[in-house]
């Protein structure tokens, strides 16, 4: 191997990795505030790349109208729950939807790259909260266990859904921008150069808000003890649809940006997110500074492995995640007991 | 709900169920027949899952790997090698129990999702494995795999092959409920939750924990060498994460607590599955779309209405209360209970002495220099104000933590750098301050807990019921130990029905069954009535009188002051006053301590 | 249950009640309608609606079942069809796994199977399974014959890193070996892959003059866009599973190019005018076009339509020798399959005999290129 291709691999490697880094931001976000590990956050991804490639070809996604029944089950439930929950709640189911309904009927036929990703960001996004609301609140204060396995159904729901709306056919979203960046010895496409500077803005973006704004203070509370902020009046509801919401926003960003890379079919993202939740995990699920190093370190694996021996690439990243895990669990060691 | 029949019933149970085995299967059709065999083996699988993940709180997400090696394995000999099944049975489940030892190494030392995750990986890992090594042949799969044979017999017909997998059930079934109900079972009980209960009274948690995840992989490996010679053809698909998943669904929807939830959940994912790909096409005209959608909708539903899974459900629809077996309460009461573990007393040797015991956790020093020591035919009070590192002390002492500088010398000899479970052995029995039992188990089960290290029998005994000697003594002592403090009548209660006050007596009694002769005692006063501590104090006496010693935590003044030999006064971390209950009430630092300065 | 036992009962009844009652042709299909090869399964269901309703007087009740592109799902599919729903024949499975299972069943069972996809059997050993889609040595040899006139030497294979892949591979070893050209390099790589850099950076390190592909469908695009993009500037060969305008779509201008081998059925608007699949193969795609669109064109479509054909020319002479529903039908069935001499389908010409259950020749193949973005025959 000379150093052009490793060159090469090298950033194939890093791009992935920022997609799964983004995955395991959103991960851990919802993890540390719900305990809720939501591996199903890859089929968002899908969804998110599905959704701008129907917008592109000048069809109305029918995830457009999976958000609208949803919105209007969300929005009569609100209904029910008092005044400023009704305030909120025809905020956010009512005039959102409505607002994003009308965009996308307007201007699919436009086919403009820029707008089909900026909607398909749109229609996927309040699928976080939807799915916290309707799929996890009910028992969120089950086991870490009750909770992952409910997860796992919804990723089969998911699936289920993704395959009526899209079909079983692959489509690819549209690329920010088809040029490239030729460094001498690498030429580097456009789309990666986005997908990285997605990333560093996103993480950015995402400092900024926990450490300087309110709702990211009250989300931070709610992470570090979840009782205590219940007792200082910070509601969980609230805060699990932010957390499940900042999730959802990641992954069809994520899925818009790498979905114009390779074109993925409903049940690809799957894969993907679990590499996210690989990451995640080098993390211990709680620190970010090392879920973006497991992010990378899968992401140049699995690229190097695919040259090295690419049927076994698979087998090589799972399998690495037990040692890790071990050498976590023995740095958290205490004998984990219910009171 | 594991039901204590007698053995004539059990028995009973038995034959009817190999009768039904039999018969049924003729006079179904052929399609029918298949399905039972598929619920059959996916009851194998859920069985050791929820021995596993139900009852020992481990969870895996790896189980159909280890049902695809033994398939494999047994594949591979039978078609390529031509040997016999039997041949490929030995093989299937050496290589399953070879690879979760293996991997129960590396995993048992795991917690909580931690384990869970590993064994997505794994799961994964192997998944891929399958699909990628050039001899299993990848996606194609292998065919034409022999059926099971034993001389002349075989099982080509499906019925019959259909038998022999429900055969394999029961007995399984059996073994699994043999095994709950025996010392190990008990033992098992803690590793969900009590796991510094179990290591207490000598448990060996981690080993255990292996050993569990040892027998449900094996479970799983007799239904994967099962699944290749019933279907005659395996590809990886069978052995995926998904599968794994849906070993998981039945066993939470079935309920995760009881053996009985396996069969449960194995026919209601197996049925719903089938019930939708043949209805669904029908109704929708579009196959292939809706089956897993809706599908995965009842399973989350039921996940949120039915937390516990359903047969809890049903069985509150037909409340009963557990019936102690009659038979083995005749048998324990018979056997006379050995002799006293602690021989000739000496009274005033010394048990226990800590020299300068510290323990910090970060900046908080919570023991600073700590030091006395509990002498055989004593009873040693240990009060101080809430917070004065008393229960930390504890923890040093029962080796549940190593003290962070200063030495420890439990029975004669250094016991700083030992684990709980070696303190227990060596002869320390301790009860706790937040009070920690099975609460679904009964009085008896859990003082018989107590009793662990007295039994000898494992996970194999236990299984062929091997052991209802050894069994059957140890519940006496628990008996004995349980009446003596106090708690007859009251045996076959679910502990976790009784009040706190006393569940700290059946801490007390389960300590007792470990014959100590060191007791450590964490606020057992605490919760009782005036009658009951003077019980107490009573028993507590008695030890005192054969030798054991005691040492005691204790808030109610009264019951210290008049039964400790010493009392010995800690606040922040040090100890501030030891001596007779006269001279420590009279002395000013523990009064300044307690009022704050008021005299 | 209830309900179905209470419509059998109901059924039942009817069926009774009315004097001449109709026996009715079940035909089950075994599809992947759902998972990885679901993007192929759609093109195989679609043309059911295009399949006789009725032949020899007998109407004609198609089965259509979703394997989940599972072979074991296959099996208890098939298990089924055979004990409940009594079958005649089946059509499928369109998945080379899922045929490896259902086949066992099906020659126990003594029902005839029209496999579509291919699949490695020995007709005197299964006689009662047949294959309509065009066996992958016939495919390849097909693009290799085109290698040779071109002087290629060498090649480089890159493959899914499943079953399709090996097979595909094995054919290509075939065909290589008797063209006298070496295989440098064999690269694989996951349908649900999010890239193929590495493997295409592997391949273009043992510099071979031309690239073999052994994937399918829309994943295939990955590898041509990895090699492009990393420079490689040889020709590209694929095979059959290549074929679509999906391919296409995905694969952009990177793709153009790229040299392939697919059914007449695709390319039925450029064949010959003396090509005798020509009108067959126009009749039928004008008319699938008319109701799914132009994109909708795919070799898949055209398998089913082919089993169609051939069981409606069987299903004749089998009704001579007994009703449907009985095993004298089924066994009348295969023996009339295995005598289909030269009958135009819109894959090919189909001749069997009792050693070759496909009897497909080189009519079977149409070589192929892309071409300002679309699929161009290659004269």
């Amino acid at each position: 191997m000379d150093l052009f291709v490793f060159l090469a691999l090298l950033q194939d490697g890093i791009t992935t990795g920022a997609i799964y880094l983004l995955l395991a931001i959103g991960l851990l976000i919802v993890f540390s505030v719900t305990r809720v590990i939501f591996v199903p956050q890859g089929d968002l991804l899908a969804f998110g790349a599905l959704t701008a490639a129907s917008l592109q070809s000048g069809h109305v996604p029918g995830t457009l109208w999976l958000l609208d029944g949803g919105a209007v089950v969300a929005l009569i439930a609100s209904l029910f729950g008092g005044w400023r929950a009704a305030r909120h709640g025809i905020l956010a189911w009512g005039v959102y939807p409505a607002l994003v309904t009308a965009a996308v009927v307007g201007l699919a036929s436009q086919q403009l790259p820029a707008v089909s990703i900026l909607l398909a960001v749109a229609i996927v996004t309040p699928m976080g909260p939807l799915v916290w609301r309707f799929a996890f609140r009910p028992i969120a204060d089950a086991s870490v266990l009750a909770l992952l396995i409910l997860a796992m159904a919804l990723h089969f729901v998911l699936i289920g859904i993704g395959l009526v709306v899209f079909g079983p056919e692959e489509a690819a979203a549209p690329a920010v921008t088809d040029a490239s960046l030729d460094l001498g010895l690498l030429t580097v496409p456009g789309q990666s150069i986005a997908v990285l500077v997605c990333c560093a803005a996103l993480v950015i973006g995402l400092r900024w808000f926990f450490e300087a704004s309110f709702h990211g203070k009250v989300l931070r509370a709610a992470a570090s003890h979840r009782l205590g902020a219940r007792l200082v009046g910070i509601d969980a509801g609230a805060t699990g649809a932010l957390a499940f919401g900042l999730a959802s926003l990641i992954a069809a960003l994520a899925g818009v940006l790498i979905g114009a890379m390779t074109p993925l079919s409903y049940d690809a993202g799957f894969d993907i997110g679990l590499k996210g939740f690989v990451a995640a995990i080098m993390g211990g699920l709680v620190s970010y500074p090392l879920a973006a190093a497991g992010a990378v370190l899968v992401g140049v694996l699995e690229s190097l492995g695919s040259f090295w021996a690419s049927a076994y690439r698979e087998v090589i990243v799972f399998t690495l995640l037990i040692p890790i895990l071990v050498w976590l669990s023995l740095r958290s060691r205490s004998v984990e007991d219910r009171a | 709900m594991t039901s204590r029949r007698g053995p004539g019933k059990r028995l009973a149970l038995v034959a009817a169920a190999a009768i039904a085995v039999v018969t049924v299967p003729m006079a179904l059709p052929a399609f029918y027949v298949a399905l039972l065999g598929y619920v059959g083996l996916a009851t194998l699988v859920a069985l050791g899952l929820v021995l596993l993940t139900g009852i020992s709180g481990q969870t895996s997400f790896g189980q159909a790997s280890f049902v695809g090696l033994a398939a494999y394995a047994t594949t591979l000999l039978t078609t390529r090698a031509d040997a016999s099944p039997l041949v490929g049975l030995a093989a299937g489940l050496a290589v399953t129990g070879v690879i979760a030892w293996l991997l129960g190494l590396v995993t048992a030392r795991l917690s909580g999702h931690f384990l869970a995750l590993a064994s997505v990986a794994w799961g994964l890992s192997f998944f891929s494995l399958f699909g990628t090594i050039p001899q299993l042949h990848g996606f194609n799969g292998i065919g034409n795999i022999p059926p099971l044979r034993l001389g002349p017999f075989s099982a080509e017909d499906l019925r019959v092959n259909l038998a022999v997998i429900w055969a394999v059930v029961a007995i399984a079934m059996v073994m699994l409920v043999n095994l709950l109900d025996s010392r190990t079972g008990r033992a098992i009980r803690t590793l969900n939750g009590a796991r510094l209960m179990g290591e207490s009274v000598g448990i060996d948690t981690v080993r255990l924990s292996r050993a569990v995840f040892v027998v449900a992989a094996l479970y799983a490996g007799v239904a994967g060498f099962l699944f290749a010679h019933f279907q005659r053809f395996i590809s990886p698909t069978p052995f995926s994460l998904s599968m794994s998943i849906d070993y998981l669904f039945m066993v939470i929807i079935g309920g995760a607590q009881s053996l009985w939830g396996a069969p449960l959940g194995a026919v209601v994912v197996v049925a719903l599955r089938d019930l939708f790909n043949d209805w669904m096409p029908r109704i929708t005209g579009r196959p292939g779309d809706f089956e897993l959608l809706v599908f995965a909708v009842i399973v989350i539903v039921l996940l949120q209405r039915a937390p516990e899974g359903l047969l809890p459900l049903l069985a509150r629809l037909r409340r009963r209360p557990r019936r102690p077996d009659a038979a083995a309460a005749d048998v324990a009461a018979a056997v006379p209970t050995a002799p006293m573990r602690t021989a000739t007393a000496e009274p005033g040797r010394e048990l226990l002495a800590l020299d300068a015991v510290s323990r910090r956790f970060g900046g908080l020093a919570a023991n600073r220099d700590v030091s006395f020591a509990v002498h055989e035919g004593e009873i040693v009070g240990l009060i101080g104000p809430n917070g004065a590192g008393k229960t930390t002390l504890f923890n040093v002492v029962s080796g549940v933590i190593p003290p962070t500088s200063g030495r420890v010398r439990l029975f004669g000899a250094s016991s700083a750098a030992l684990a709980s479970r070696r303190v227990a052995a060596l002869g320390l029995a301790r009860t706790f301050q937040h009070v920690r039992l099975l609460p679904d188990r009964s009085v008896l089960e859990n003082v018989a807990l107590g009793a662990h290290l007295s039994g000898r029998a494992g996970v194999l005994r236990a299984m062929l019921r091997l052991d209802r000697t050894e069994d059957a003594r140890l519940l006496a002592e628990a008996r004995t130990q349980a009446v003596r403090v106090g708690l007859d009548g009251l045996l076959d209660t679910p502990a976790g029905d009784l009040p706190l006050g006393q569940q700290r007596v059946v801490e007390i009694a389960r300590a007792l069954c470990l014959r100590p002769r060191l007791l450590l005692l964490d606020e057992p006063a605490a919760g009782l009535r005036r009658p009951e501590k003077q019980r107490l104090a009573a028993l507590l006496d008695q030890l005192r009188g054969e030798g054991v010693g005691v040492l005691l935590v204790e808030h109610d003044m009264d019951f210290v002051m008049q039964l400790a030999d010493r009392v010995v006064v800690m606040d922040f971390g040090l100890k501030i006053a030891e001596g007779s209950p006269e001279q420590t009430q009279a002395d000013p630092a523990v009064r300044e301590a307690y009022l704050g300065g008021l005299a | 249950m209830r309900t179905s036992w209470l419509a059998g009962a109901v059924a039942i009844a009817v069926a009774g009640a009315s004097a001449a009652a109709h026996a009715q042709i079940k035909i089950g299909a075994i599809l992947s309608i759902s998972g990885p090869a679901a993007a192929m399964g759609v093109g195989y269901k679609a043309a059911f609606d295009f399949l006789p309703a009725e032949i020899g007087g007998q109407t004609v009740e198609y089965i259509i079942r979703d394997d989940g592109t599972d072979a074991s799902t296959a099996y208890t599919i098939a298990q089924k069809m055979i004990s409940e729903d009594h079958v005649d024949a089946f059509i499928g499975p369109a998945l080379t796994a899922s045929d490896a299972s259902v086949a066992p069943l099906a020659n126990q069972a003594h029902v005839p199977m029209i496999a579509m996809a291919p699949y490695e059997y020995d007709p005197t050993k299964e006689p009662y399974t047949f294959n309509d889609a065009q066996p992958l040595s016939l495919m390849v040899a097909v693009v290799f014959k085109h290698m040779e006139a071109h002087g290629v030497k060498n090649v480089g294979f890159i493959g899914f890193a499943d079953g399709w892949g090996d097979q595909v591979l094995a054919a290509t070893k075939h065909a290589a070996a008797d063209g006298g050209i070496k295989i440098l390099a064999d690269e694989r790589y996951a349908r649900t892959d999010t890239t193929a850099e590495a493997q295409a950076l592997k391949l273009i390190s043992v510099h071979p003059q031309a690239i073999m592909m052994g994937n399918s469908a829309t994943p295939a695009a990955l590898p041509v866009v990895a090699l492009r993009h990393r420079g490689f500037k040889g020709p590209i060969y694929g095979n059959h599973g290549v074929v679509s305008p999906a391919f296409i779509k995905v694969g952009g201008a990177a793709v153009e190019g790229v040299i392939a081998v697919t059914s007449p059925a695709v390319v039925y608007d450029q064949l010959a005018d003396g090509n005798v699949v020509k009108p067959v193969a126009t009749a039928f795609m004008t008319d699938f076009t008319k109701k799914y669109g132009p994109q909708s064109v795919s070799p898949f479509a055209g398998y089913t339509y082919d089993a169609g054909l051939l069981l409606k020319n069987a299903i004749p002479v089998a009704l001579k020798a007994g009703k449907p529903g009985t095993e004298p039908f089924r066994v009348a069935l295969r023996d009339a399959l295995e005598k289909t001499h030269d009958l135009v389908g819109v894959s090919g010409v189909y001749d069997m005999s009792p050693t070759d259950h496909n009897g497909q020749d080189a009519r079977a193949a149409s070589l192929v290129e892309v071409k300002d973005g679309a699929w161009r025959v290659i004269r």
